[in-house]
């Protein structure tokens, strides 16, 4: 894409494609509406009734109107400037995701770019806690970073079955050449030797959101929400709304890389199509996880990660060369 | 068709180094006036790095060799007598990035070593040490190349041992003399048989006769030289003596060890592997260097994790690049090789950035112990700047350029995996590892060092003067603008490093005379360049633009609902931090308690790598003669 | 609008944090009860806050000791604006079969104003909602009381 030689109907189009489908707006509210479901279904497989909807939204409005207090110990600029930074790296991110064949920054949507935007929001969060001099935030800041490292492994196992798959002869790391193989093809889903990678996959969404019973960054309960610890107000908001957009972007990745090239030949039907998708990798593997299980110690979330989840990737990457 | 240019240009390579001896002797002269020592060092430093940005527009861009030949002694009769100086674009590759760091740690040091003494040696050795490595890349002649080397190794030495009141700094002195002499004697015994079987020193020669000569002399003049290089760069099993000699040396040192010496190691690799014994064909060879670089990189990133001293987890992160390096160039295919390269040159860029922060934060406070230091942020707001930037460019943070010489190395790694071997694909899996483990460490540096909450034992404490900011931020922009604009890059630095990687025939013809190569060599186009292909393509500008726009957007945003974030007059204890209800009070967590889920699943295996890097010189002897053998015989075994 | 929109969500979404100044534990018992499914408090909002930054409305149960008296006293103060001060039992408000005790420095209302208080001995978690639900309208009258 070259910056240079663009006219004012693409810039339009491209101002669009930022600032509201499939950017910043829309990435919002999908997100928000994302993490509506989620408690919506763990309240109701609780046997509870629940918070409307619209409640993380309704969080987020009331934080933005919260008075922000910065702390004495922390590093101002690192601490206020931190959540910012990890919002926008996320919605840029989005960008790079097909939605339903609709793929705002065409070429470069490729899976190992993907893998390092992902870290940043939360390497904001970690350098945002670590900013605000609390030792709470010190202990939810290396827990974080535990996580990063458990998931990364499997991950990385992941996309290079997919990619393997995906490449015929040949490998790739590009999603779009991945979602056209699958639309030519069937989905990796149905695919025998990508099973267990997707089993796989749904265990790492969780463990990258940062949701229940992998979230032993935030534990509320023993470390006072971790990094967050010291943050209020509108930076606490946009890390709330942060967490919610990295739902909807890991699912949105999730169903490119395995529910990718399904199409009822209408763009705007393939992308509600996609958005259910999302919605209902975000149940299976969020919702339904947060609702029956206790979070886990940091040590058994690593060992967990590197040995069941890594081995279910590496079995599928060794089902894929060889079969 | 020739490929000498027979210009004033000729004459740049021979004066570019000459210009740092005669600096290093001219330096002593100036005895105890210090500003005439400064701009001497200056001026050489400068003069030597202007000489060698003026070939970039023959070397880079045209595809011109240079050969010059000292005192004009050309070949007689088919045979190179004299030395040569030969540079193509992968000598001035390494040549332009050693005058880069050499140059930026010159400045630096100016206010740097103002509070040691014995300043009077200290630019001599410098410059000795900046003169033989750039001797080792411009050279044509092997037994140059084992002079300079010897050079160059014995004023690191005694610039590791620089600070002589430091009991640590002596040590690291005599382990790096002991272990780097196993290096310099297999080098020269190498060299000494590879004179043997070809009768000439003359890389260009001994390239186009040795390859088609493979007998038992010349794989053990293989391996030999092998191990000898990569000793100098300091590649797994000899990278204990690395840490030590880079954490004990001044920093300005360290970056000329860490970002410049060991890239001596890796150009001789380079050299031997693909243009003396044009070994890379072989898939044993390549296995090696690929299996060397993946150890290398693991094990030291690990060793890294484990440190409690900002500069020794740095230079042990130095060998897990080089690590990258070596892996990546031991693929033989025109991507990994560009992967590597590109590699190097962030390497040098960063890294020197890292040990520059990690000296300006010893300048201040005195100390580099992580668990004394915390809460520098704010007291030293551009030392943090410069050490995130530095810190995010070797974690491979997108936009940054550690970023993209990664993604080339994976993409590589996974082709070359594609091709067949799926241990390849493993290989990228030890990548990414890797790097995730390598944002750990910084990760902690940062927590340890920078923020966190501040030790109230560092009173007074802020940014270093002027003279040591300017070399810091110019790294960190050639970092900013390294990875934003690769295209650039891998267009007139890269590329045709790259292709000179795998043109020896045009190495060779340009000293010999053209046809030489033809004539002698079995299988001219074995190594020939290929295209430069990417997978894939990912353009860090228009990300950054588009980033800055949703950043914009973003803050406009949040302009509509400012909270009230001002400062009342409310009571302290509203800031201060929470503790639980309790008052506040120093509790910083330290980088020694950082990632305890990782460390205790991995508690078998950190220590004992902790239990093995016992710190005793004779153990690492003991390694470093151990790896030597393991590698004669694998020579031996499998060519 | 923006405004409006973001104080009429400044009564939607509660979040609570909870200090016991030396209660007995049955108010806290009765605390988390209310968000147990019978009684389900989030369907209104309601969370519990791991850290005073978070919160809007500080629970206060207990009849706040000498020793928790500075504890309780900073952690209001680290609430951000606009924050709700509810007390929770009879404990906080009138120190109960504490009150004249060597160790108990309560009630609460001598340090800081007040603007719910629960009764009972424990209150029933009914009463707790109807509580803290009043506790929400004060949240909003507070918000846009602010600027």
């Amino acid at each position: 894409m070259d910056i240079m030689n663009i006219d004012i109907m693409d810039i339009l189009m491209y101002a669009v494609y930022i600032l509201i489908f499939p950017g910043l707006l829309f990435t919002c509210v999908f997100g928000l509406w994302l993490a509506g479901i989620d408690r919506k279904v763990v309240a109701r497989m609780q046997h509870r009734k629940g918070p409307p909807l619209a409640q993380p939204a309704y969080d987020f409005l009331k934080l933005l109107g919260k008075e922000c207090i910065v702390p004495d110990g922390a590093a101002r600029i690192t601490f206020l400037a931190a959540p910012w930074l990890g919002l926008a790296s996320l919605v840029v991110t989005v960008l790079f995701i097909p939605i339903g064949g609709l793929q705002a920054f065409g070429t470069g949507g490729d899976t190992v770019v993907i893998l390092y935007l992902l870290t940043i929001p939360t390497l904001a969060m970690i350098l945002g806690g670590s900013a605000s001099g609390s030792p709470f935030a010190g202990v939810g800041s290396s827990r974080t970073m535990v996580a990063i490292m458990s998931y990364e492994l499997p991950l990385i196992l992941i996309i290079l079955a997919v990619g393997k798959a995906a490449g015929g002869y040949g490998v790739t790391f590009s999603l779009g050449q991945i979602t056209l193989f699958q639309y030519l093809t069937a989905p990796f889903i149905l695919d025998w030797r990508l099973v267990p990678a997707a089993i796989a996959m749904l265990f790492v969404i969780p463990c990258e959101v940062g949701q229940h019973p992998f979230d032993v960054g935030e534990a509320e309960t023993e470390i006072c929400e971790g990094p967050l610890v010291e943050y209020s107000g509108a930076p606490l908001a946009v890390f709330k709304l942060s967490h919610a957009i990295k739902m909807f972007v890991m699912t949105a990745l999730f169903s490119a890389l395995f529910l990718g090239g399904v199409t009822t030949g209408m763009l705007w039907l393939d992308i509600v199509l996609t958005l259910a998708f999302c919605s209902v990798v975000t149940l299976v593997c969020m919702s339904l996880l947060h609702a029956i299980s206790a979070r886990f110690r940091v040590e058994q979330l690593f060992k967990f990660f590197w040995t069941v989840v890594s081995g279910l990737a590496l079995v599928s990457l060794l089902l894929v060369w060889f079969c | 068709m020739s490929y000498n240019v027979y210009n004033v240009y000729m004459h740049f390579p021979v004066l570019a180094i000459m210009t740092l001896f005669v600096g290093a002797f001219c330096v002593t002269l100036a005895g105890k006036h210090e500003k005439v020592r400064n701009v001497i060092a200056g001026c050489a430093v400068l003069i030597s790095f202007t000489l060698l940005a003026l070939l970039v527009k023959p070397v880079m861009i045209d595809g011109n060799i240079i050969t010059y030949w000292m005192g004009n002694w050309e070949p007689v009769e088919g045979y190179a007598i004299g030395i040569a100086i030969e540079v193509d674009a992968l000598s001035l590759f390494f040549g332009l990035l050693i005058t880069i760091a050499v140059a930026c740690s010159c400045f630096y040091s100016y206010q740097y070593m103002k509070q040691d003494d014995a300043r009077g040696s200290y630019f001599t050795l410098y410059l000795m040490l900046s003169g033989g490595v750039l001797g080792i890349v411009l050279s044509g002649d092997l037994f140059n190349i084992y002079v300079m080397l010897e050079v160059m190794t014995f004023a690191a030495v005694g610039l590791t041992a620089f600070r002589t009141w430091n009991p640590n700094a002596r040590e690291a002195a005599f382990k790096y003399l002991v272990v780097g002499s196993i290096g310099s004697t297999c080098a020269l015994l190498g060299t000494a048989l590879v004179y043997a079987q070809c009768h000439t020193l003359n890389l260009a020669q001994i390239s186009a006769i040795l390859p088609g000569n493979l007998n038992p002399t010349t794989i053990l003049a293989f391996a030999l030289l092998f191990a000898g290089f990569g000793c100098k760069s300091f590649m797994f099993p000899f990278h204990p003596i690395a840490a030590d000699a880079h954490g004990a040396a001044p920093s300005s040192v360290s970056v000329l060890i860490s970002g410049v010496f060991t890239k001596t190691g890796v150009y001789g690799i380079i050299r031997v592997c693909y243009f003396l014994f044009r070994s890379m064909g072989l898939t044993s060879v390549q296995t090696m260097l690929v299996f060397i670089g993946c150890l290398s990189m693991f094990v030291c990133v690990t060793m890294a994790l484990n440190q409690h001293d900002f500069k020794r987890l740095l230079a042990f992160h130095s060998i897990s690049q080089i690590g990258y390096i070596l892996t990546s160039l031991g693929l033989c295919t025109a991507l990994g090789i560009a992967g590597g390269l590109y590699h190097a040159i962030n390497h040098t860029l960063f890294k020197g950035l890292l040990f520059l922060t990690a000296g300006s934060v010893l300048y201040a406070t005195g100390t580099t112990y992580l668990e004394k230091l915390g809460g520098l942020a704010r007291k030293m707001p551009q030392t943090t700047a410069l050490f995130l930037i530095g810190a995010f460019s070797i974690s491979g943070i997108p936009p940054f350029n550690g970023f993209y010489s990664k993604w080339i190395i994976y993409q590589a790694t996974f082709e070359k995996a594609a091709g067949g071997s799926i241990g390849y694909a493993l290989v990228t899996v030890v990548c990414v590892v890797t790097s995730v483990l390598t944002l750990a460490s910084f990760i902690k540096v940062g927590h340890s060092v920078f923020f966190g909450q501040a030790n109230p034992e560092l009173g007074n404490v802020k940014d270093p003067p002027l003279g040591m900011r300017v070399p810091m931020w110019i790294l960190a922009t050639l970092c900013v603008l390294t990875g934003l604009f690769p295209d650039l890059m891998l267009r007139y630095i890269i590329g045709p490093a790259t292709a000179a990687v795998l043109n020896s025939v045009g190495y060779i013809d340009a000293a010999m005379g053209a046809g030489y190569a033809e004539a002698h060599l079995a299988d001219p186009s074995l190594l020939a360049a290929p295209q430069l292909i990417s997978i894939g393509a990912w353009q860090p500008a228009s990300w950054l633009v588009l980033f800055v726009i949703v950043l914009l957007a973003v803050f406009l945003c949040s302009l509509l609902s400012r909270g009230n974030s001002a400062r009342g007059l409310e009571s302290d204890a509203k800031h201060a931090v929470f503790f639980g209800g309790e008052r506040a009070e120093y509790s910083h967590i330290s980088g020694g308690d950082l990632f305890w889920g990782f460390k205790h699943n991995l508690r078998g295996y950190l220590g004992f790598m902790s239990r093995v890097h016992t710190g005793v010189t004779n153990d690492y002897v003991l390694w470093g003669v151990t790896a030597t053998a393991v590698i004669i015989a694998y020579c031996f075994v499998t060519m | 609008m923006f405004k409006k929109l973001i104080d009429n969500a400044a009564s939607k979404s509660p979040w609570l944090f909870h200090i016991n100044a030396g209660s007995c534990n049955g108010c806290d018992i009765e605390l988390v009860a209310v968000l147990t499914p019978r009684y389900d408090a989030e369907r209104l909002g309601f969370k519990l806050a791991g850290t005073p930054r978070h919160a809007d409305i500080v629970v206060v149960s207990g009849p706040v000791t000498v020793q928790s008296l500075d504890r309780v006293l900073r952690t209001i103060e680290q609430v951000p604006e606009p924050r709700v001060i509810v007390t929770l039992g009879s404990c906080p408000r009138s120190c109960n079969v504490f009150k004249g005790s060597y160790a108990v420095a309560g009630p609460l209302d001598k340090y800081v104003p007040i603007d719910v208080s629960i009764a009972g001995c424990a209150p029933k978690p009914e009463a707790i909602i109807d509580g803290l639900a009043l506790a929400t309208k004060i949240l909003k009258e507070k918000r846009e009381a602010m600027k």
